[in-house]
């Protein structure tokens, strides 16, 4: 077992020098123009720079990661508290879900001017952003949940002469939780791209204004490192909540 | 086949014990109210004396599970004729009632112990009991080393053993079990009707069994009803006189048991051709 793990990093980090070395020598003869893809000897650099040396880059990404965790916490908080009222309200839920239906198929990321216009070139449009895409997907997610409760529960819990508020509590709820879980691990991926998506957009600070700036002075390097970082951040987010879910829902 | 003709429900027995269950001319109609509704339930009667065990056994859609379901209080339908559960007509919740299902319907979230604490814990049985009742009855199925495990880690024989620990530990006088075994492979059934034959015996329940397994009924049960197809009727109410306590695998190689299994089979295969 540990001799295929350690065998299958060696070739993973085979592959990965492999490549880096092909895209390097590609870069340095005329093979590849380093002005449209870079080189990984520059993004490197680049990176050393902004972690380490000048540590401008942490700035930036703390900028990016407050802004996504906060219309996080504030989409999924509401999407979850909708959710338990249409639950308990099912005629609201009805009423309200030709709308909901609307505004969710509205690209998210077109409504940026009109937030950026509201709420400001700072924080707050992106806060805005990434909570419009995080409430929608973790609405929809504790709505199935909820729908999703085994009726053989429900039968038992009746005839057994459980009230109304011990059914839910007590069955709809915990039963709900693993479906509202994966949808707060893709509306946390989602808000980290509206984040992303509305710095690209206009912003004073962050990752996706980064790029923007970057990209606009021909700094390939720059771009494909930012990138990097990005890709990281997105894996680094979904293992957490892997982690997290693992954790508190041993059941499963 | 000539004799079947004169089959009628037995006549009540005068000097029985006061009825536990007690269903008179019972009529069910499913669909619109008006001419078009389906009779499901045709003029059934019987009466259950305390501690007896019953079975209900026909083809499906003869109305056994209907009558099962209306005995819960849980099912709503166009209903005539009478039926109580201890002198009182059926009501959904009520304490005297302990329902089974087919599937264990076990809370995957709650450990086996949780879970047998589920039904006393909604009946507001208070902790330090139900803790140790709990415990007790996952003993008695044999689980007793499980009671920290969650539903997924169990095989289907266990999750039924602790559902019937469940149902045990509410302590209800009546239990109505609507085909508790009938998910589970043959050797895995044999096994669950020895525990509940154990837990019944120790426990003095008043059963209603509900299967389409003929072997089951006649292996558990003090009398077994046989109901016709769809209206469903009685064919008849035979009493199953084998001496317990009864070994269930050994009743398999028992000649009484097999002339009762024929003896109902044929009943069985008259009510599903008697239109």
């Amino acid at each position: 077992m540990r001799i295929r793990w350690t065998l299958s990093v060696l070739g993973h980090l085979l592959f990965i020098v492999f490549f880096l070395g092909i895209w390097e020598a590609a870069s340095r003869s005329s093979l590849l123009d380093p002005t449209f893809f870079g080189r990984p000897s520059g993004i490197l650099s680049y990176l050393w720079k902004g972690l380490i040396v000048d540590r401008t880059l942490w700035n930036e990404l703390g900028y990016t990661l407050l802004a996504a965790a906060i219309s996080f916490l504030g989409g999924s908080i509401a999407a979850v508290v909708t959710g338990l009222l249409f639950s308990v309200l099912p005629r609201l839920h009805r009423a309200a879900e030709p709308y909901l239906t609307l505004l969710n198929a509205m690209p998210r990321i077109a409504l940026a001017p009109l937030f950026l216009l509201w709420f400001g070139l700072g924080i707050g449009s992106k806060i805005a952003v990434g909570a419009s895409l995080s409430f929608f997907i973790v609405l929809s997610a504790t709505v199935a949940g909820i729908r999703g409760v085994n009726s053989d529960h429900l039968t038992l819990s009746k005839a057994l002469g459980a009230t109304q508020r011990q059914i839910f509590f007590k069955v709809t709820l915990p039963s709900a939780i693993p479906v509202v879980f994966s949808g707060l691990r893709l509306g946390l991926v989602y808000s980290l791209l509206g984040v992303v998506g509305a710095e690209l957009i206009a912003a004073e600070h962050g990752l996706g204004q980064t790029l923007a700036y970057l990209q606009s002075t021909f700094s390939m390097d720059g771009v494909m490192a930012i990138l990097l970082l990005l890709a990281g951040l997105g894996l680094g987010v979904t293992t957490l909540m892997n982690r997290l879910e693992r954790a508190l829902l041993v059941w499963q | 086949m000539v004799t079947m003709t004169a089959i009628r429900s037995t006549p009540a027995i005068e000097d029985r014990p006061p009825a536990v269950i007690d269903i008179r001319e019972l009529e069910v109609r499913f669909g619109p109210a008006s001419g078009s509704s389906l009779l499901a339930v045709d003029r059934v009667a019987f009466s259950i004396a305390q501690g007896e065990f019953v079975s209900l056994v026909g083809p499906s859609g003869c109305g056994k599970t209907t009558i099962l379901n209306l005995l819960t209080g849980l099912l709503q339908a166009e209903v005539s004729g009478d039926m109580t559960v201890l002198g009182k007509p059926p009501k959904a919740g009520n304490p005297d009632i302990a329902y089974m299902l087919a599937r264990d319907s076990l809370l995957p979230w709650r450990t086996a112990l949780g879970n047998v604490e589920y039904g006393m814990e909604i009946r507001d049985v208070p902790k330090s009991v139900r803790e140790q009742r709990a415990m007790e009855l996952l003993r008695e199925v044999g689980l007793g080393d499980f009671a920290n495990a969650y539903p997924k880690a169990l095989s289907h024989g266990m999750r039924q053993r602790c559902a019937l620990a469940r149902t045990f530990a509410l302590e209800s006088s009546v239990f109505l079990m609507d085909e508790p075994f009938g998910a589970l492979d043959a050797q895995t059934k044999l096994t669950l009707e020895d525990v509940l034959m154990r837990l019944w015996s120790s426990h003095r329940k008043t059963v209603v069994f509900v299967t389409h397994d003929l072997a089951e009924a006649i292996a558990l049960s003090d009398r077994v009803i046989v109901m016709s197809a769809r209206p469903g009727r009685i064919v008849r109410d035979v009493p199953i006189p084998l001496p317990r306590p009864r070994d269930v695998r050994a009743l398999q190689k028992d000649p009484h048991f097999h002339e009762l299994y024929a003896q109902l089979w044929a009943l069985l295969e008259y009510g599903a051709t008697d239109k």
